[in-house]
This record gives structure tokens, C-alpha cells and sequence, in this order.
């Protein structure tokens, strides 16, 4: 999907001319104000304060002022509503799966002649292929991941064990995954075995999928991907949680709530909130968290969720003020306070390899390490093409739901599901 | 003499009418402003493919409505909201009414059980519902803790397709019947002591005598306005949707407002979003018209 164009000559000779000149711009620089949006306080408030805080430091003539919306939601809503009156902030920071909309709407700007500018090789400052792919949408780099999350298995020792299982071996593969929830969902008393995060969106299929070596759509996006082996795969694995795993029929805030209380034996769902059940769990049993259970060991990945800044800025200054604040944000020092801050995974080469970042906050906190070590197998969230871009996604929630009420069967799914999604892909000759 | 009388009347009456049209600027401006123009953008914007963000928009007649017509998601939660408008309204207007009969004839803690009921009216309606989320909890909420202690398993009431319409009615009633009940004790205590004496006198001793002939037809204009109030404010369900279910499973719960809301604010399509709530709009308009016209005409006016 991303190209690895060979460095230009007028870039790499341009590159040194920009450091040479910039103290001089720097001097030259008056007091500029910039407004920056972020989505989802609650979970990110600390991180881009302490973030505000270290960057006024650096950079005392830039003044930056937070917009925040509740979700990304809101967020991707008040972005599209003010560029249609033109009074969008200069930087924003949006969901993965929301950045195509806006790349193929007009809205989000090529962050790649920027990166150039300051070094020739964007890796060399952290930014890796795999971590620019995250934020690569409509066939340009249009934001830069801020943050990361992928799919991790929480599960209870205590249920664990009272089930006949190892906490300190917990199974690798979904048979034995499904066994162990089997277990624990005939203690009884209420307890239930296991919940996957079916609802919502299509990430968490997209990890069954994805652990396949399976695809949304073909190459070329003009057909489903899913229609095939993996795709059945995936769906009867959803079918397997249900008859076998005793995967009861729960919205996701009442599975969260049924795990922290201690009445849910595990739980599949982002590390993102790895902070949240820590502090709901508190002393009602002992929390562990481990990687996703392997389908296919050579193919199989993991989606990406998160989010990641985008430039709508237009005036020169202001561009520049916006940027500089989006390259410390995604920056090494940047990075290390957000993930200390929320819990989600770096996305800053350098911060994830040098132990001076985060070496020791990983010692502290090892809950957060099963999406660490996931992070190797992880690619980038798919986000489909066209108007319908966020309508597909309910539309596979919808035919999941069929599956895990028992109503259909995986193959029935898998044929409604395809032929709805081929219906809402855009129409080309 | 009579002329010189006459002469200064039509100016007056252009004064009085200048002065009555700047008394009720305010109010005619504000209503321009925050109802007509914006009910008159949507009915515009109906027949456009707009989409939020994008530069431009083509005019294209009535091919949202044709849409509505073949869309499943559209014809589901049509059919939900009228499912759910009919199981909301006579039931917390029934209730209304019969609380409010208990609370009248009773002789004790009148005011508090009138504040009891009226509660949910004036709570938060998100907050709420999060109350319910946990109530209604499968595995650890109360209710299927308490049927499990007599030995039924409780279904999964706002994840399962079975149960998930009637859970939110029954949500709804909760919300409605204590504003229903408000209604119905200001129109009981309206009606004259004397015709409850009157009634007694030629004959009408018990209870439900008493309520047929006298306490029902002189609830008629209550029970019209309750009526009305109840199945708009029914139509209009959004909050426990938007908060509990998000119109799921699998659209077992989608109604009205929420396919308007996800159409235009998740999927961006404000056009076809207008369209949907132009149809909302003319349900709401036939409800109050057949109610006023038709209705009113049984309604007997003490």
C-alpha cells in the first residue's frame, strides 16, 4: 500500500539548505496562536496537557489553544462542518479509520514534503514506513499517528484458576482460548466465560480477519476482501465464542462492567483501556493482559486503532507554528508523555527503541506490554473507500449480530454481509 | 364634527397596529430565526445530495425519498418507532391516569408520592439511562439478580433483539407516566365537588359510576392534551437509544430520530438526513392535527 518512492535529488539537496537557514527564521519569529483539536478528553486530557506544558517551554511565541469534542465522532463532525464555513482549527487529531474522509474530501494536507524538509529519511527521526502507513490515506500522507492501540486479551487469574487453568500459561491458540472460557462459563454463579468486542465497529472483526491473512477488500478495492476462506474463518470463530466459549449476549459497556465485578472470565478489547479496567478491577481479583490468541503464525496481523494529527492550517505562520507543535507531539520526548499520560502504544520509533523514554514505565506497568510486543504483526486500521466509508462498518456489526444471537449461520453471514458491503463501495467504470 | 371624529381613527388604528407588530418583533423575529428558517433549510436541504464537508451539492429532486422507500434501516425503524409509540402512549397514559386517581382519593403523602413519580420527568434523561444500563445489567444487574433468586433466568433485556423494543418502551413509560400524572391531578382537581354530591343524589353510588359519568368526560380536555403530549414526546424517543443501544441489535432498536441522527452525523449524508426528518416532522404534524380536529369534536368542554 505505501510506496517507497527513492529520495529525489532536489529533496535531499534542500534538506540541509532548510536546517542551514532555519535558526534565522527562528529568530525572525513573532508571537503566533494556534487552535488545536483533540477528540476524547477524558482518556487524553492529561497527555496534551502535559504536552502543552513541555512545548510552551520550547517554544515560548507559539500560543496554543485546545478544542475538544467528547468523541471522535463529534470530532470528525465539527472538522467537516467548519471546512464548509471556513473556520477550521490548524491542527487536528482524529481516528485512524476517519483520516480517508477527510484525505479524500480535500481537508487534510500532505505532511510528506514537511517530514523531507527536516530530514531526508523520516526514519531517522522515528518516523518509520510501518508508523507513516498508519496515517496514510487517500494516497498521500495526510496525519501523522499520535497514538496507537491494538487488540489484547484481558483476562481474571482468579476465574482462571478456579476454572482448572494456569494464569501464568494462558492458552496461545483459540481452541485452547475457548476451552479455558468454556471452563469458566460452567462455574456458574453467574459467571460468564468470555466476551469479544464484536459491536461497535469493525475492528475487532477486522483482527480475526486480519489474524487470518485476510483483507477487507481486494488490492485493487473493487471487490470484498472477506468473501473467502478467512473471511468464513473469521465469522466462525465469532460462532465458536458463542456456542462453545459461552459468549453471553452483552452490549460492550455492560461486558466491561461484568469483567471488573469479577463475572466475566476474560475479555478481548483495545489496550487503550488497559488504565480504565485497572481502576475498575481494583482489589476484586487479579487483572492480567496478554497478546491476542494466534490464528495463522506467518500471516496473521493485528489492526491498528488511535488517532493522528492532521494539518488543516492555511496561513504560512500559522502552518508553521501548527506543525512545529504536531512534530514534538509525534516527536520521541512527545511521545513518552503521551503514553505515560493514557496507555496507548508510541508511535515514535525512537521512543519505543530507547529505553530512556519509556524503558522504565514498561518495568512498572507490565499490563501494558501485551500490546507491545504485538506492536511487530500490527498494520494499519482499514478504512474503506468512498461516501459509505463509515456506513460499511455498521452494516458488519449489523450481520455479526445475527451470528452471536444464533440466527445465522457463519456462511449465511458471510453472504449478506458481502453482497450489502459490494452495494455501498463506490461505482466505478 | 363627525368627520373631525372620524379623521384621526385610521391613523390610530395604524399606530396600534405598528405598535402590536413592534410588541411581538421580538418573539416573530425569534421564531423566524430559531423555527421557520431552519425548518425551511431542512425542507431544502431534502432535496440535495449534500454530505457534510463536501464543496458543493447537486439538486436532486425526489430521489432521497425514493431511497427511503426501498431502505431497510428506514423501514425498520419506522416500524419500531410506531411499535414503540404504541406501547408508550396508552400505557403511560393509562398509568397516569390511575396513579393519579390512587393519589386523589388517597388521604396520606400525597405530595410525596406525587413527588416520587414526577422524579423521572425531571432527572437527566442520559443520566438515567446509564441508572438503567446497570438495572437492566444481565449478568450482575438487580432485576436478573432478584429472578434468579426464584429460579428464572432474566434475558438479556437491551442486548437482545426479543427484548431490547420493549425494554426501552418500558423506560419510556417510566419517563412519561409521572408527567402524565401531573396532568391528570391539576384536571381532578378542576372538576366541581358538587357534581360528585349531584351524582350521588340521582343514584350514582359507587366508585366506577362516579368515574364514568363524572370524573372521565370532565377529564376529556386533560385527556386530549396528555393524549397529544404523550405520542409526540413518544415519537420523538432519542436519548435512551442514543445512550443504551445505539439502535442495535442488528437494528432491533433503531428508531426515527436515531436513523435521522446516524445518517446525518455519522454518515454525513445531511440530505438524505433532512429527508428522514421531514418525514418525522409529518408524522408529528398529522398526530397533532387528527388529534385537534377529529378528536375534539368528542371531547366534552365542562
Amino acid at each position: 500500500m505505501l510506496t517507497h518512492s527513492p529520495l529525489s535529488r532536489r529533496v535531499a539537496l534542500s534538506a540541509p539548505a532548510a536546517m542551514l537557514f532555519a535558526p534565522r527564521v527562528l529568530r525572525a519569529q513573532s508571537p503566533v496562536e494556534i487552535t488545536v483539536h483533540y477528540a476524547q478528553p477524558f482518556i487524553y486530557k492529561e497527555a496534551y496537557d502535559a504536552l502543552l506544558a513541555a512545548f510552551t517551554r520550547r517554544e515560548p511565541n507559539i500560543k496554543v489553544n485546545y478544542v475538544t469534542t467528547p468523541n471522535y465522532e463529534e470530532g470528525a463532525q465539527l472538522i467537516l462542518r467548519q471546512a464548509a464555513t471556513n473556520q477550521l482549527p490548524d491542527l487536528s487529531y482524529q481516528g485512524f479509520n476517519r483520516l480517508r474522509v477527510f484525505a479524500e474530501r480535500g481537508i487534510a494536507q500532505d505532511l510528506m514534503p514537511l517530514l523531507k524538509a527536516e530530514a531526508a529519511d523520516p526514519a531517522r527521526i522515528g518516523y518509520t514506513p510501518n508508523l507513516l502507513a498508519l496515517a496514510h490515506f487517500g494516497g498521500f500522507q495526510s496525519g501523522l499517528a499520535f497514538a496507537a492501540s491494538n487488540p489484547v486479551t484481558y483476562y481474571n487469574a482468579d476465574l482462571v484458576r478456579r476454572a482448572g487453568g494456569d494464569p501464568e500459561n494462558f492458552p496461545r491458540d483459540w481452541n485452547g482460548v475457548l476451552e479455558l472460557a468454556g471452563k469458566i462459563d460452567r462455574l456458574g454463579d453467574g459467571v460468564e466465560g468470555m466476551w469479544f468486542t464484536w459491536s461497535g465497529d469493525d475492528w475487532m472483526f477486522s483482527s480475526l480477519l486480519f489474524g487470518h491473512g485476510g483483507r477487507m477488500l481486494t488490492e485493487d478495492e473493487r471487490d470484498v476482501g472477506f468473501a473467502g476462506p478467512e473471511g468464513l474463518g473469521a465469522l466462525r470463530l465469532l460462532d465458536r465464542m458463542v456456542k462453545e466459549g459461552g459468549m453471553p449476549n452483552l452490549s460492550a459497556a455492560a461486558a466491561r462492567q461484568a469483567f471488573t465485578a469479577g463475572k466475566l472470565g476474560m475479555i478481548f478489547q483495545t489496550t487503550a483501556l488497559v488504565r480504565g479496567m485497572v481502576a475498575g478491577a481494583g482489589n476484586n481479583f487479579t487483572l492480567r493482559t496478554t497478546g491476542m490468541p494466534v490464528i495463522d503464525a506467518d500471516k496473521g496481523r493485528l489492526p491498528t486503532g488511535g488517532a493522528a494529527g492532521m494539518l488543516t492550517a492555511k496561513d504560512p505562520a500559522k502552518r508553521d507554528a501548527a506543525w512545529k507543535f504536531l512534530r514534538f507531539s509525534t516527536g520521541a520526548e512527545g511521545q513518552a508523555l503521551m503514553v505515560k499520560n493514557t496507555g496507548y502504544l508510541p508511535c515514535n520509533q525512537i521512543a519505543i527503541d530507547d529505553p530512556q523514554y519509556l524503558g522504565e514505565f514498561y518495568r512498572e506497568n507490565p499490563l501494558f506490554m501485551a500490546a507491545v510486543k504485538q506492536i511487530p504483526v500490527s498494520i494499519p486500521w482499514y478504512a474503506f473507500p468512498g461516501t459509505n466509508s463509515v456506513r460499511v462498518t455498521q452494516t458488519m456489526v449489523d450481520n455479526m449480530a445475527r451470528i452471536v444471537e444464533q440466527r445465522a449461520t457463519p456462511e449465511e453471514v458471510q453472504r449478506d454481509m458481502a453482497a450489502e458491503v459490494r452495494r455501498l463501495l463506490p461505482r466505478r467504470s | 364634527m363627525s368627520a373631525s371624529l372620524a379623521a384621526p381613527l385610521p391613523r390610530r388604528g395604524t399606530g396600534e397596529a405598528l405598535a402590536g407588530w413592534m410588541l411581538t418583533a421580538p418573539a416573530a423575529i425569534a421564531y423566524g430565526l430559531m423555527l421557520l428558517l431552519p425548518t425551511l433549510a431542512t425542507i431544502a436541504l431534502a432535496f440535495t445530495d449534500y454530505e457534510l464537508g463536501a464543496p458543493a451539492f447537486a439538486w436532486i429532486g425526489l430521489e432521497n425519498f425514493g431511497e427511503l422507500l426501498s431502505d431497510r434501516g428506514f423501514a425498520i425503524a419506522l416500524r419500531n418507532t410506531i411499535l414503540y409509540v404504541g406501547i408508550v402512549a396508552p400505557l403511560s397514559v393509562l398509568g397516569g391516569l390511575g396513579l393519579a386517581l390512587l393519589i386523589e382519593s388517597g388521604t396520606r403523602g400525597r405530595s410525596f408520592f406525587r413527588a416520587v413519580f414526577f422524579l423521572p420527568v425531571v432527572s437527566l434523561p442520559v443520566a438515567m439511562a446509564a441508572a438503567w444500563q446497570y438495572l437492566l445489567h444481565p449478568t450482575i444487574g438487580p432485576l436478573n439478580a432478584a429472578l434468579r433468586g426464584i429460579g428464572i433466568d432474566g434475558p438479556a433485556w437491551l442486548s437482545s433483539s426479543d427484548t431490547v423494543l420493549i425494554s426501552l418502551a418500558a423506560i419510556g413509560i417510566w419517563e412519561n407516566m409521572g408527567f402524565n400524572l401531573v396532568l391528570f391531578l391539576a384536571g381532578l382537581t378542576a372538576i366541581p365537588r358538587e357534581l360528585y354530591a349531584a351524582a350521588e343524589v340521582d343514584g350514582a353510588a359507587g366508585g366506577w359510576e362516579r368515574f364514568r359519568l363524572v370524573t372521565w368526560p370532565l377529564l376529556g380536555p386533560t385527556t386530549l392534551f396528555v393524549v397529544t403530549i404523550t405520542m409526540t414526546r413518544a415519537v420523538r424517543v432519542f436519548d435512551s437509544v442514543a445512550v443504551l443501544t445505539q439502535g442495535g441489535p442488528n437494528k432491533a432498536s433503531q428508531v426515527l430520530l436515531y436513523a435521522m441522527y446516524e445518517e446525518g452525523f455519522t454518515y454525513f449524508r445531511l440530505g438524505y438526513s433532512a429527508a428522514i426528518t421531514l418525514v418525522f416532522l409529518a408524522i408529528v404534524l398529522a398526530l397533532v392535527w387528527l388529534q385537534t380536529k377529529v378528536l375534539e369534536k368528542r371531547v366534552h368542554y365542562a
